[in-house]
């Protein structure tokens, strides 16, 4: 352990360097070499990459938590965070008044991005087992393999990164990797669609990310992680939203006739840049993570293979999103605002996904939207403050979710090797019974069921109540009176927040609840559907055929349509991660074991969090920034407020198994056939997706039509044609130069050469000036030349200062302010001719209009009195201290009219005054 | 004294030049051209050994003579051999002939 700790220091932490570039290293060797290495080769070289990542992950974890704990110990109550140093990428400009921001390649491990890479190595670990098998049969096993390990490099470079455009880095490469694997199939038209469609919906979240980074730029002055939680309370300041600009455009005629409404049409309009950021941040994740109105690519990219679906659209990077709200905590929770509307917008996307999974058949679409369902949990926890909460429930989700696709996948795998055909084996109606057939699959998937629906004692059952529980006793408050932030200065209000509304959290537990209800449901469906009944898959074996009720039948074919392979058990590499996983479902939950009083994992992250809880450090005139708050009374609704999770378990899993097992499923068809509409609108997902269409890529497409349009008029029609003429016809006139007779190019040659000739002989007369306007002294320097001689006219009189030509090549002059001067510069070269040029000079006033700007430089005398001085000038100004401090505070000093108080030392350039001479400058 | 005898020999060679340009541009029999062109070369070769006459001691204008008449020398044997081959292919020694590089 010493030597670990000796090898790998916190400042210079390379154990990240491995654990990230092992699988690149995967990635790139199966890649590149993938098709003749062959597939033992490539399955050890991924396992090995993914494996050794993982064993990384885990001393690395093991390192910060002994680090933790130390520094525990020792009261301190910092985060812990481990740094390795890549180099520096870039430097930007930021604002005008700030130096240059560096970019680094810079990565970090602290709690959060510890657990998570634990995830998404183990995990994914699992998951490249599972696909060793899966993908077996498939000729593109090397690129599969290639595609995962490039995705878990990227995922690591999201978590790891130090700093925004790291983790907006890795955010693109998962975003790639997503599009490679969804469209993994891509000779199928439908499945090269979904990968687009997840690609392009993501680009509108990450033009929310590239947006955020702007304003923290601007607003923070600095993109990592420290830099943010440090800065993070010039974000409370207001920002003028309307009218943009002085007026709204066409109001002025309204200032007239109507003034009440140009006015009301006028009026400022102030947001916070805190809620800016916030707003553009939850853009980013809201695509990344599949939430309302983005949530559309999720269901269509369950197109790609079924480990893919498992590890990279449910487990982790669609976990990314709450990683990123978890990990900016401190900058979303000055913004109550942004929160509500997070946790808004997650319990509204449980509930719809929810509510299309209640009638999907096919089973990866209803896991599709559980996933979708369950990010908005994430959301919802993350929205009302509770980071670690919804945090533990992107843990759980992983587990159980995995668990739960991988098993599908085992499901989906048994079908296809008898039917082979993607959807038919997927397609629930064909399924049923299988407990009999794959015992081990049906174990795990059980456990992850129980898991998700929220059985006592199981992870979901401790997360879900986390988040529930604190839907309902946790939100954002502002402990200033109002959320009104004054100006230290004017005195004024400087910003107003909004605050949450008094039904805000009761509405979203409410949402919570009803959403439990039906994911018990739902995911009760699904399990019934696949395990329980009678497998109804018979009939579409390949090749079997409807027995002939001809005079031959015997009594074997009137026994119904038993024929072909039954399902099979798949192997060990799909059954053991699946298992393991299960496992995991069933007993991670008391890593945050809340109501039982065992919480490891919040106590660890606790660190991390700290400045999000109370905000205590974002000090303002008047209290504290916005933060965390906890009901009152929190402690005492624990388990009150656990009964209606309780019993939305019961009536959700109830439910199910009256209608679809006791019943058969006779009041869900009995029902669908009552509402035709409704089940034909929730089954074509609440028709979202052709709203879309219609509306947004209905208008991309005219606009796209109308670019056609204006390529075939304008540009091939009018500008091609113009530039083809134009070359044609330039081309026919020198044609007729190209003769082909060799003297007549020799002819040309000579009149060049003589041209040549001509100006060498020529002398000429040119010169540079240096200006010094400070002290007034000009330098006049003479263009050299071959034989050169000078003479100067350095008063401009007309007559040479000496009638011989001489060496002197460049000539001093002074000037006083407001001076004018034509100095002649002639030039004779070794031909005898010669050559003359005038230069101007002139040398500005001190101040270009009376008050105007001017530097004055205070000193200190030795009697201890203030002077001003103005540079160049002799004459000491008086400065007097005025009886009243003025409001800017003590220490300021009145300046004389037309003086501008610069704190800087003569010479020095002032950017307010006009340059009217620069370098090389000649009148 | 010396700087008129220069400049004699540089008229000198200045007028041998011209007359070798403007017979280049001017003749059309390719063996004509060739005798123009040596006519240039040694122009120039008199002005480098005239100008050397003003510095003393300092060989380098003879030098660049002799390496001219090298060079003159090759570019006889390539422009003669050129001249055979034209000439086997045209049969005639006509420079307008030579055009094919205009297409």
């Amino acid at each position: 352990m010493h030597a670990l700790q000796k090898l790998f220091p916190p400042t210079e932490f390379a154990l990240l360097a491995v654990i990230l570039l092992l699988p690149l290293l995967g990635a790139i060797v199966n890649g590149v070499f993938g098709k003749r290495l062959g597939k033992e080769a490539v399955t050890t070289m991924a396992l090995f990459a993914i494996g050794g990542s993982f064993v990384a992950s885990l001393a690395s974890f093991w390192l910060l938590a002994s680090a933790q704990s130390a520094a525990h110990a020792k009261g301190s109550e910092e985060a812990v965070r481990f740094l390795w140093k890549g180099w520096e990428w870039v430097r930007i400009s930021g604002r005008h008044d700030m130096a240059q921001l560096p970019l680094a390649i810079d990565f970090s491990y602290d709690a959060l991005s510890g657990v998570m890479s634990l995830v998404v190595t183990g995990v994914g670990f699992l998951i490249h087992l599972y696909s060793t098998k899966y993908m077996d049969k498939d000729p593109s096993y090397h690129r599969f393999f290639a595609y995962l390990n490039l995705f878990i490099f990227s995922m690591l470079v999201l978590i790891l990164g130090n700093s925004l455009p790291v983790l907006f880095v890795g955010w693109e490469g998962v975003g790639l990797c997503s599009y490679l694997l969804i469209g993994f199939w891509f000779d199928d038209e439908k499945n090269a669609a979904a990968g687009k469609k997840a690609f392009i919906t993501n680009r509108i979240g990450d033009f929310g990310l590239i947006v955020a980074m702007a304003l923290l730029v601007y607003y923070v002055g600095s993109l990592d992680w420290s830099g943010i939680e440090g800065g993070r309370s010039n974000l409370l300041t207001r920002v003028q939203m309307w009218p943009v600009g002085n007026q709204v455009p066409g109001t002025g005629f309204l200032q007239a006739s109507m003034p009440s409404v140009a006015e009301a049409l006028n009026r400022p309009r102030f947001v916070s840049a805190a809620s800016l950021v916030g707003l553009a941040l939850f853009l980013g994740c809201a695509g990344k993570s599949a939430q309302f109105p983005l949530y559309v690519w999720l269901p269509d990219a369950m197109a790609g293979p079924t480990p893919v679906s498992a590890l990279i659209h449910a487990a982790t990077m669609v976990t990314a999103g709450v990683y990123l709200v978890c990990r900016m905590a401190g900058v979303f929770v000055l913004s109550p605002a942004v929160m509500f509307t997070i946790a808004l917008v997650g319990a509204g996307t449980a509930l719809l996904a929810a509510s299309i999974a209640f009638v999907q058949n096919d089973i990866k679409k209803v896991l599709a939207y559980s996933t979708v369902s369950q990010l908005g949990y994430m959301f919802l926890g993350v929205g009302v403050g509770a980071f670690s909460a919804g945090f533990f429930h992107v843990l759980t989700h992983a587990f159980f979710k995995a668990c739960l696709f991988l098993a599908a996948g085992s499901v989906i795998y048994a079908m296809h090797k008898r039917i082979h055909d993607t959807d038919a084996s997927q397609d629930m109606r064909n399924m049923g019974g299988m407990k009999k057939y794959m015992p081990k699959t049906f174990a795990a998937f059980a456990m992850a069921w129980v898991a998700i629906i929220g059985v006592p004692g199981t992870s979901g059952f401790f997360s879900k109540d986390e988040i529930l529980f604190k839907a309902y006793t946790s939100s954002v408050a502002m402990p200033v009176a109002g959320g009104k932030i004054m100006d230290p200065r004017s005195g004024k209000v400087a910003l107003e927040l909004w605050g949450w509304p008094s039904w805000g959290p009761t509405v979203l537990y409410a949402m919570g609840v009803l959403g439990a209800v039906m994911t018990a449901f739902y995911m009760s469906r699904l399990v019934f559907g696949i395990f329980w009944g009678d497998f109804k898959g018979w009939k579409i074996v390949k090749g079997w055929k409807e027995p002939e009720h001809d005079e031959h039948h015997d009594d074997h074919h009137e026994h119904g349509p038993i024929e072909g392979p039954k399902p099979k058990e798949s192997p060990w590499q799909i059954t053991v991660p699946i298992l393991i996983l299960g496992a995991l479902s069933i007993g991670a939950g008391f890593l945050n074991a809340h109501p039982v009083h065992i919480a490891p994992l919040d106590h660890f992250l606790e660190p991390v969090f700290k400045f999000a809880n109370g905000a205590k450090d974002v000090a303002v005139a008047g209290g504290k920034g916005p933060g965390v708050a906890l009901h009152p009374n929190a402690h005492g609704l624990m388990w009150p407020l656990m009964l209606p999770g309780l019993l939305a378990l019961v009536a959700g899993a109830g439910g199910a198994f009256w209608v679809y097992v006791q019943q058969a499923g006779g009041p869900a068809k009995a029902l669908a056939e009552k509402l035709p509409g409704l089940h034909a609108l929730v089954y074509d997902k609440w028709r979202i997706d052709e709203l879309y269409e219609e509306t947004i890529i209905g208008a991309v497409d005219s606009l796209a039509e109308f670019a056609v349009v204006f390529d075939r008029i304008v540009v091939d029609g009018i500008v091609a044609r113009v530039t083809a003429f134009i070359v044609a016809a330039s081309g026919t006139g020198l044609r007729l130069i190209q003769t082909g007779h060799t003297q007549a190019y020799a002819a040309v040659m000579v009149v060049g050469v003589g041209g040549l000739g001509w100006f060498f002989v020529a002398p000429h007369a040119a010169a540079t000036v240096k200006p010094d306007e400070a002290s007034g002294s000009y330098q006049i320097t003479a263009a050299p030349g071959l034989g050169y001689q000078y003479r100067w006219d350095s008063d401009g009189d007309g007559k040479p200062d000496s009638a011989e030509f001489g060496s002197q090549a460049s000539l001093p002059v002074n000037l006083e302010r407001g001076e004018q001067k034509t100095v002649v510069l002639e030039v004779k070269n070794a031909f005898e001719r010669v050559s003359k040029k005038r230069v101007t000079l002139f040398r500005p006033k001190a101040d270009a209009s009376a008050g105007g700007p001017g530097v004055v430089q205070i000193e200190q005398g030795p009697d201890g009195q203030l002077r001003g001085v103005v540079p160049g000038q002799n004459k000491p100004i008086e400065l007097r201290r005025p009886a009243p401090p003025p409001p800017g505070g003590p220490g300021a000093l009145p300046v004389p009219p037309g003086l501008r108080m610069a704190p800087q030392p003569p010479g020095r350039p002032n950017p307010a005054e006009p340059h009217q001479h620069q370098p090389g400058d000649v009148h | 004294m010396m700087g008129q005898l220069v400049q004699h020999y540089v008229l000198l060679s200045t007028v041998i030049f011209m007359i070798g340009a403007v017979g280049f541009l001017v003749r059309r029999n390719i063996l004509v051209q060739l005798m123009s062109i040596e006519l240039m070369l040694n122009a120039v070769n008199l002005a480098l050994v005239a100008f050397n006459r003003q510095h003393q001691g300092n060989m380098n204008g003879h030098m660049f003579a002799f390496f001219i008449m090298a060079v003159a020398a090759a570019e006889a044997a390539v422009g003669l051999a050129i001249l055979l081959a034209f000439y086997r292919l045209k049969g005639s020694v006509n420079s307008d002939e030579a055009e094919t590089l205009k297409h």
